[in-house]
């Protein structure tokens, strides 16, 4: 078992680009949701509340 | 009125369809679940009937629930949140009328054909080739109607509602699509073009997909505008909810292979599918967190309001499972629960929790909303509440207690190296009364059920009889997207959205499907076997037919107390000409993958007819049917060529002489049970003997090469 797992580690840049992809994923989608301005947060979580007005 | 304002109405009585469709297949749903969980503990209760077996109804049962109940309130929060949060109409009334009344045929489709036995065998997949290509038709209807009517749309931004609404639809249909690509040999028969190992992880993929896409992300799009709405606060962190978003469709569709762990499937893609199931981790929790604390600063209302009580034990339960599932998928988890009644409690753990409880609280959220009312008894919802509570706990906790039991006792090995519990029937006795426990839980969910249908008709009855259909006033103008960027921009581009979201969901199916669609890879080419004779053919179709996959698996996993019980591990090549294949997802009876020759025809000609007599405390339903039906002789030509036409190397002569070979081996078969002393007329005519032919040779196939 331990053999069959250290196995994969032969493949280094099947790893490596894996975690590449990963590591750009979720730090760009970080950087995206911090980039946002409060104000359009503000109004987007209110939405489902908003349309009572009209009711 | 100023410039650009404009009045429109909602289409509220789509909405009013789908949930009174939501009640009367909940219902369907939950019953045919009791019925099947009885059978289950008392096998009498199969009533020796056809159309009332546990193979036949178990389908119907896993449909009714996802696909009618679950599906139909899914619709309903659909229709309701989307045109408010967009302040728009929906597109075109007559789309929306076709989808709900094609939906509602699909439903009765297949309430009629499942027992009548008309399935594909590859599970919440089972419906035959025509009522696939209508779900197709009838989902493609839905997806127009939605896009347009986003197109239509008066609030600039999409709420994150709006996202997962998209995504549903999107991967609904690339999976239904993929997994349900087959030939038809007649009306109701077809032949997937995927065989064995290929079969087994589209299927998978398909299977782990449809929990994540139709009883997942929707469900979380339910949830991020109900919660709010019925807490009256906004959801707690809106940047929270986009990194949800992204991370579980990014991630989800990977986690397939998690239910072909230790499988002959290729060891890099269970890694895979471990590796990624623990990832889901982050973004479930993140999600279940998001919606919890939307209660913040109100908690005072889970005491008071049994809206808010469904709703946070939906979340929680929610929680719950996408903790337990990751948990399941670890390998050595896997060996212990995988087959067993864990898995069973794990599923319905999401389903009656998760699902149901969402459900129930936006039935009970917009019935008195659409029908200008106040709901009839806020009592009854509260007894509901916790007679479901109570039932759902009780289900979980049997099905867990009785798969783990079940799970250690066929694992166990003593000193010398022999199983301990070498019988598998042994350890079918010991959890029968968790069954019944189950069954109890079950009933209480159910009559918890039908308070909210009786709550629900009283309110409708007592709604007012005329109702005015609100105008609303809103501004429609040119949307201007100068200025924004990032994130902000993407909320407001549909087609863009759309497309990154289904890049979210390729990237993974690519990687995993497409190395694997190529088999020669994986094949030696020394151990390809002969594929099946017309009549061994013939049998595995009846097999396919009693859904006896529901019980029994096809796939010795590469595990010491497997080996020792069923023989050899299975290979890729065992099931290489297998369409549909049959690697089972639960073993309520013992592994069948090299049943053949253990026991004589003679053992498996009473079994069938009666499992008590040959194997004392046996559970299985009896097939007294397969004694009576003959053998369909004349389609075999047509199913032999059809196989061919999709790769398995029958001659053109077995082809043409299919029937006479499929007799002539029929015969020699009932030859040798007449032998035995079986008196029945034209026996060598009946299903019985396809079967035991087919039974026969499982595990037994000869290498063509020798």
């Amino acid at each position: 078992m331990k053999q069959e797992g250290l196995s994969y580690f032969t493949d280094t840049w099947l790893t490596l680009i894996a975690l590449i992809i990963f590591f750009v994923f979720f730090v760009a989608l970080t950087i995206v949701v911090l980039r946002l301005k409060k104000k359009h947060i503000e109004k987007m979580s209110k939405l489902p509340l908003e349309e009572d007005q009209y009711e | 009125m100023s410039k650009g304002e404009e009045y429109f109405s909602y289409d509220d009585e789509i909405v009013k369809k789908f949930i009174l469709a939501t009640v009367i297949w909940a219902g369907a749903a939950l019953l045919f679940g009791i019925v099947v969980a009885l059978q289950l503990a008392y096998w009498p209760f199969n009533f020796n009937s056809e159309y009332f077996s546990f193979g036949r109804l178990r389908p119907l049962h896993t449909n009714a629930a996802i696909f009618a109940f679950a599906g139909n309130a899914i619709f309903a929060g659909i229709y309701y949140s989307t045109q408010r949060l967009l302040k728009t109409r929906m597109f075109l009334d007559s789309l929306s009328k076709i989808h709900f009344w094609g939906w509602q045929f699909i439903i009765v489709a297949a309430a009629i054909t499942l027992p009548l036995g008309y399935t594909q065998s590859k599970e919440y997949a089972e419906l035959e080739w025509p009522i696939d290509i209508a779900i197709a038709v009838i989902w493609v209807i839905f997806a127009i109607n939605f896009f347009a009517t986003i197109k239509n749309r008066r609030e600039k931004h999409m709420y994150v509602a709006v996202w997962f609404y998209i995504a549903t639809i999107i991967t609904v249909a690339v999976l239904h699509i993929v997994n349900s690509i087959e030939i038809p040999v007649s009306l109701f028969k077809s032949y997937p073009v995927y065989a064995g190992i290929q079969d087994a992880l589209v299927q998978w993929w398909y299977g782990h997909n449809a929990v994540a896409f139709f009883l997942t992300t929707p469900f979380l799009g339910l949830m991020y505008y109900f919660m709010p709405k019925i807490c009256n606060r906004p959801i707690y962190s809106y940047r929270l909810s986009i990194i949800h978003f992204w991370s579980l469709v990014f991630i989800y569709i990977w986690a397939g292979p998690h239910h072909l762990l230790y499988t002959a499937l290729p060891d890099w893609a269970q890694t895979l599918g471990m590796v990624f199931s623990i990832m889901l981790w982050a973004p479930s929790w993140g999600g279940m967190i998001n919606g919890l604390l939307t209660l913040r600063g109100a908690w005072h209302l889970l005491r008071t309001d049994p809206l808010v009580k469904f709703m946070v034990a939906a979340i929680t339960f929610y929680g719950m499972a996408t903790f337990e599932g990751p948990l399941l998928s670890i390998k050595s988890i896997s060996s212990i629960g995988h087959y067993t009644d864990w898995i069973v409690g794990h599923v319905h753990g999401g389903t009656l929790g998760w699902n149901g409880f969402l459900s129930f609280a936006v039935i009970y959220y917009l019935t008195p909303k659409l029908w200008n009312t106040t709901l009839y008894s806020i009592k009854l919802a509260e007894t509901h509440f916790w007679l479901g509570l109570a039932g759902t706990l009780l289900y979980y906790v049997s099905m867990v207690v009785a798969g783990i039991t079940q799970g250690l006792m066929l694992l166990a090995i003593d000193k010398t190296g022999q199983l301990v519990y070498p019988d598998f029937i042994e350890t079918v006795i010991k959890i029968v009364p968790l069954y019944w426990v189950r069954a109890i839980g079950g009933i209480l969910y159910f009559a918890g059920f039908c308070l909210l249908a009786y709550n629900i008709y009283k309110t409708i009855k007592n709604a007012p009889k005329t109702s005015v259909q609100e105008k609303h006033l809103a501004t429609r103008v040119k949307f201007n997207f100068d200025g924004e960027r990032g994130h902000r921009k993407l909320e407001g581009k549909v087609l863009i959205f759309s497309v990154l979201t289904f890049i979210a969901i390729a990237v993974g199916s690519i990687i995993e499907i497409i190395p694997t669609l190529s088999l020669h890879k994986y094949v030696k080419p020394a151990s390809i076997t002969t594929p099946y004779t017309a009549l061994e053919l013939a049998g595995r179709d009846i097999y396919i037919r009693e859904g006896c996959y529901t019980c029994h698996s096809q796939m010795i996993r590469k595990m010491p107390a497997e080996v020792l019980r069923y023989g050899k591990a299975s290979t890729i090549e065992d099931s290489m000409w297998d369409r549909p294949f049959q690697w089972g997802s639960k073993r309520t009876g013992p592994d069948l993958a090299r049943l053949g020759k253990k026991y004589p025809d003679l053992w498996h000609y009473r079994h069938m007819l009666d499992p008590r007599s040959v194997s004392a405390g046996s559970i299985m339903p009896t097939y007294k049917w397969l004694y009576t039906k003959n053998i369909d002789f004349l389609i075999l030509r047509k199913k032999l060529s059809v196989l061919r036409n999709l790769g398995v190397p029958y001659s053109e002569e077995e082809i043409v002489k299919a029937d006479l070979d499929a007799t002539r081996q029929a015969e020699e078969i009932a030859a040798s049970l007449k032998a035995e002393g079986i008196e029945t007329e034209k026996l060598s005519s009946k299903e019985i003997i396809a079967l035991i032919a087919y039974l026969q040779v499982l595990g037994q196939k000869e290498p063509i090469q020798k």
